[in-house]
């Protein structure tokens, strides 16, 4: 009977329309939540799939050693792909002339992941192959032809080996990202290496075995792999351990994806809480007669709980499919621009999903059904009688516990949470202070004749606490809006600045004093703009405070030199200047520009990089001695620098005094921009200066502002679902406060008040919450975004005062203008209609 | 079929405790039609509140059927009105959700009687309403919606039948064919009929008027004769 009563009247009322808002909001919650969870699920898949290309597999593990068979059969045997690659620094001989090559032999499978570009000829355009050097073949770089005088066909000599060159290289998936790493690539089969005898012992070869497969089984194969593991010798890498530019780039944006499908849950929790309040009281006049025709506690529990378990269901089924699909249409809309696979299918979206439905429908209808089955029978005789229970203080607990329970589970990252939850926490209760407040002048403003505005005065102050409600709905909707928004455009401004329009694709070393005029005089004549000059000139670091450093080379601007914590280069590339570069920022002592030798052998000041300093534990005051030709150069640490690594410049880890240096001829580097329909020029441009190398790098920085280019634009895609989402609240809590307005209005219009006056005394009133609300929510939104930004975005934090106009600007706007619409339907009605609905 | 021994009503307001029933006491016979009638804020509809178990008396004691209202707590007082009592109101008080026959069915429903849809069917019949059983409330004119409520007041063969203004909203046509079909079947079924009204012609179709004013029952009419409340109301009463 139960069950059969709560479907009919779920049924009637389904059909009726008055089910629609909460069912929307539920929809809503579990629609918004899949998209954006499924959305972010696959381009986070799909990003991790591109990144994973900088390291050509989805692990990497580089030795000193040849690595052990053993270890890539045990890989194999749990079903994970392997290659294999040796590298060394080598000559290579052509018949005439001779080059270093970084050589690179690489095995069966190798790229795991992203792929091997070649040209059909110099500097010609790269195209993707499937090959690999055969044995007995080299595929070199473009300048290896010039450098070594050779064709395509011609022989060319490494080691004990002769080789044809088979293919101009263009590209290796981690051939690595350094300005200094000068030496052409050479790529030959894995097992010629053996042949060639160059890597005896004393020559540097790095051995590298790449790893592909699901994540869960390469970790428990590392898990495997570790014990065996020798610090000193073997370092394990992952996509995740990028901290590149795109590697921050995409963390970011994942954090970013979390953010976002963390406040269209609250948003939907929003919309569900609003919702289920006007369900609840929609039902008031039902429960009174089912309890005065002598329907029992029990039985009034049932046939309601079963309602919202029928709606929830219907929610969680209609959201799901709707989620899909609106996934769906995202995921082809940006097919062109976004590689997105459609193939694959995540459960935990939907799992979250559900349970945020779940979570949702239930915790925040408990307060208003708890007050729905304490309405009494008396209110069918006295109809003014409401529910018996209230308690604010349970509704907030349990609405706060739900939406923090919700943001945890989903994010399984208590510090956003806390910080989302804690501005929403200030947010209300600075709310509830200037809603008395309001209260306060509203009473002396709504006093007096009756205009229209009076009359929405009047309505704010009798309903103080709906409004308060209301506006704290109002509020945290704009806020949450307004947080999406602003931390997009940030994240996005700081992405496209890593990488403006011009950033230089080329860079030149190697010039020498004699050449820089020339130079720079040629490519002004061919319209192309150089960048400043920087002195280069290669010292050996040989003590700290006269302690000997015992380090082994590597050079500055290396990502890899990244892995030796044991030290720094024995080889470093010094420059000098007394002009502070551009994106560095010194942090501790002061720039040397304005010292002067004294004495005989002074000390000169030299700046040193954060991370350098603290690797090698220098401090200012220390004595670096370093030994440049054969003359030795002593320094003394003045200041400690911050570099943005992630600038497309030159940087370095030690720039001395020019005093120091004057005895020495350096060569320069320097770095230019060319748009990529000019990329045939090079030659020509760089005809005159033979022994000026060329490095481009305009295919990497491509990649990269390809990459931020999709990441930017997937986060725009779920900044319009964030924002759709949140509108469509506004929209229901609009709707949701029109039915308290329905009686009063009605007495109105009995009363023969101008249809002008009821319209814009409603319009006014919702003018007024919304300018408060966005305000409210500008100053909230600021504070979460300091804290966000500071503390999980890695990112600056700024004050946006732009917003403290916009926000109740917009505020007031949105909401006025739902306002109005809500009230030009009850306005439509006549008065005979409108005090129907009332009963 | 109704006793009731002083009982009187006191509510708290933010100005202190006011006594909005004055001690009352009187009985009703099983079948008896009962008016109660007075001016607006006489108590009329706090009396019936609390004689249908609405509400709980603040002291004194009321018997329905012999059961001891004042002892019973919300739960047995729901069960015991799903039992023996039926309502009409003056603002019809039907669920807009269900349709008129889901609306009629609903006591039926709650008591656990069987075949509930043919019962509604029947009575809709008898109330001249079964062509528009399947519509809302909503799309029936107020005499209409009226006669679904008697439909389900009557279902149950309720033992007391409590009327809030039964005509209240109703044309004078209309309140007429209301007031013959209530007191038809109120006579049909054998129904203790307690009614609150201000309409006088509907007052006088009772066996004895209970005229309120201020709280306080100031007099008992009965149909035939007019007698001092006093005289016939026993002790306790003023």
């Amino acid at each position: 009977m139960v069950t059969n009563l709560a479907w009919r009247l779920f049924k009637h009322e389904a059909r009726r329309g008055e089910l629609t808002i909460i069912l929307f909001a539920i929809i809503l919650s579990v629609a918004a939540v899949l998209s954006l969870s499924l959305f972010s699920e696959r381009l986070q898949g799909a990003l991790v799939e591109r990144s994973s290309q900088f390291i050509a597999a989805d692990s990497q593990l580089r030795a000193a050693d040849p690595i052990s068979t053993e270890w890539l059969t045990e890989a194999n045997s749990m079903g994970i792909e392997t290659a294999e690659q040796i590298s060394t620094r080598s000559m290579a001989f052509g018949e005439q002339q001779m080059s270093l090559v970084d050589l690179r032999a690489v095995g069966q499978g190798y790229p795991l992941k992203g792929d091997i570009k070649v040209a059909n000829e110099p500097f010609g355009t790269p195209s993707i192959t499937q090959q690999r050097p055969s044995p007995g073949e080299i595929w070199i770089d473009s300048r290896l032809f010039q450098l070594l005088d050779v064709k395509l066909g011609s022989t060319v000599y490494v080691g004990d080996s002769e080789f044809t060159v088979a293919r101009v290289l263009s590209e290796i998936p981690d051939q690595g990202f350094s300005v200094f790493n000068t030496d052409p690539m050479a790529l030959i089969a894995l097992e010629d290496m053996e042949k060639t005898n160059i890597t005896g012992p004393g020559s540097r070869v790095v051995y590298k075995a790449y790893f592909a497969g699901d994540t869960s089984v390469i970790d428990s194969y590392y898990d495997w792999l570790r014990p065996q593991l020798d610090d000193e010798l073997h370092r394990w890498q992952t996509v995740g351990d990028d901290e590149s530019a795109i590697g921050r780039s995409i963390a970011r944006a994942e954090r970013y994806f979390l953010l976002a499908s963390l406040l269209a849950i609250v948003l939907a929790a929003v919309a569900i809480a609003v919702a289920a309040q006007r369900y609840s009281q929609r039902h008031f006049d039902p429960v009174a007669i089912f309890k005065t025709l002598g329907a029992s506690k029990q039985l009034i529990r049932r046939v309601y709980i079963l309602q919202v378990m029928f709606i929830t269901v219907l929610g969680i089924v209609i959201g799901i499919i709707a989620g899909v699909i609106i996934q769906q249409l995202v995921v082809t809309a940006l097919a062109g621009q976004v590689d997105v696979s459609l193939d694959v299918w995540h459960w935990r979206p939907v799992f979250i999903a559900v349970l945020t439905g779940t979570i949702c429908a239930v915790l925040f209808s408990l307060y208003p059904l708890l007050r729905l089955f304490s309405v009494p029978p008396l209110r069918v005789l006295r109809r003014d009688m409401g529910a018996s229970m209230s308690s604010k203080g349970l509704q907030f607990g349990v609405s706060g516990g739900a939406i923090f329970l919700l943001m945890w589970v989903y994010s399984r990252n208590l510090e956003i949470s806390a910080i989302l939850f804690g501005s929403g926490v200030l947010l209300v209760g600075a709310l509830v202070l200037v809603t008395l407040g309001l209260i306060a002048v509203g009473r002396k403003l709504g006093s007096g004749s009756m205009g229209s505005w009076q009359l929405a005065w009047a309505r704010i102050r009798r309903r103080a606490m709906d409004n308060s409600v209301q506006l704290i709905s109002f509020s945290i909707t704009i806020m949450l809006l307004l947080v999406v928004l602003v931390m997009r455009n940030d994240m996005v401004a700081q992405w496209r600045a890593q990488l403006p329009e011009n950033t230089p694709n080329y860079f030149l070393i190697n010039i020498t004093e004699q050449q820089k005029p020339a130079l720079e005089q040629h490519f002004a004549d061919n319209g192309v703009n150089i960048e400043s000059f920087y002195p280069v000139i290669r010292g050996r670091f040989v003590a700290v405070n006269d302690e000997r450093v015992n380090t082994e080379v590597t050079k500055e601007d290396d990502p890899e030199a990244t892995e030796g914590r044991r030290g720094l280069g024995r080889e470093a590339n010094l420059t000098w200047s007394d002009v502070l570069q551009h994106e560095n920022k010194v942090v501790q002592g002061s720039w040397h520009a304005n010292w002067t030798p004294e004495g005989e052998s002074p000390l000169y000041p030299v700046s040193v990089e954060q991370g350098v300093a603290e690797r090698l534990k220098i401090a200012l005051g220390d004595t670096l001695t370093f030994n440049v030709g054969s003359e030795i150069v002593v320094t003394k640490v003045t200041s400690i620098r911050e570099v943005n690594w992630q600038t497309m410049q030159p940087n370095f880890f030690f720039v001395i005094h020019p005093a120091a240096m004057q005895e020495f001829s350096a060569t320069y580097i320097t770095s230019f921009h060319l748009d990529g329909d000019r990329k045939a020029e090079i030659t020509s441009l760089m005809q005159p200066f033979a022994s000026v190398t060329l490095f481009d790098v305009d295919a990497r920085i491509n990649q990269v502002r390809e990459i931020i280019d999709q990441v930017s634009l997937a986060v725009e895609f779920i900044l319009v679902l964030v924002l759709v989402a949140g509108s469509l609240v506004l929209f229901a809590q609009v709707q949701a406060s029109m039915d308290e307005r329905q009686q009063e209005l009605a007495i109105l219009r009995t009363l023969g008040a101008k249809g002008t006056l009821i319209r814009f005394s409603v319009i006014n009133e919702f003018l007024i919450i919304g300018t408060v609300a966005g305000l409210m929510a500008a100053m909230a939104n600021e504070f979460s975004l300091f804290m966000l930004q500071s503390r999980v975005f890695d990112m600056e934090a700024s004050i946006h005062w732009e917003y403290w106009a916009i926000a109740p600007a917009v505020g007031a706007l949105v909401v006025g203008v739902l306002g109005a619409v809500g009230c030009y339907r009850l306005l439509a009605l006549n008065t005979g209609q409108l005090l129907r609905k009332m009963v | 079929m109704i006793e009731t021994k002083n009982i009187t009503k006191i509510v708290t307001t933010s100005e202190g405790s006011l006594q909005i029933l004055q001690p009352i006491s009187f009985q009703v016979k099983p079948g008896e039609s009962i008016a109660i009638v007075g001016a607006s804020g006489s108590g009329k509809s706090t009396l019936l509140s609390l004689l249908a178990g609405l509400d709980e008396v603040s002291a004194g004691e009321i018997f329905l059927d012999d059961a001891p209202l004042h002892t019973m707590d919300e739960e047995q007082r729901a069960q015991l009105r799903g039992a023996k009592v039926g309502f009409i109101f003056q603002s019809f008080m039907l669920v807009q959700s269900l349709t008129a026959i889901e609306n009629v069915m609903l006591p039926a429903e709650i008591a656990g009687l069987p075949d509930p849809k043919k019962r509604a069917q029947d009575i809709l019949e008898q109330v001249g309403l079964s062509h528009r059983a399947h519509h809302y409330p909503n799309q029936l004119s107020g005499g209409e919606q009226q006669r679904v409520a008697i439909a389900r007041a009557f279902i149950g063969q309720p033992k007391i039948l409590f009327a809030d203004e039964p005509t209240g909203n109703l044309d004078a046509a209309n309140s007429e064919k209301i007031e013959d079909l209530l007191f038809e079947l109120n006579r049909e079924v054998g129904t203790t009929l307690v009614l609150v009204t201000h309409d006088n012609t509907l007052a006088t179709k009772c066996d004895r008027q209970l005229r309120m004013q201020a709280g306080e029952l100031i007099e008992i009419t009965s149909q035939s004769n007019v007698k001092p409340f006093l005289a016939s109301a026993g002790e306790g009463s003023r």
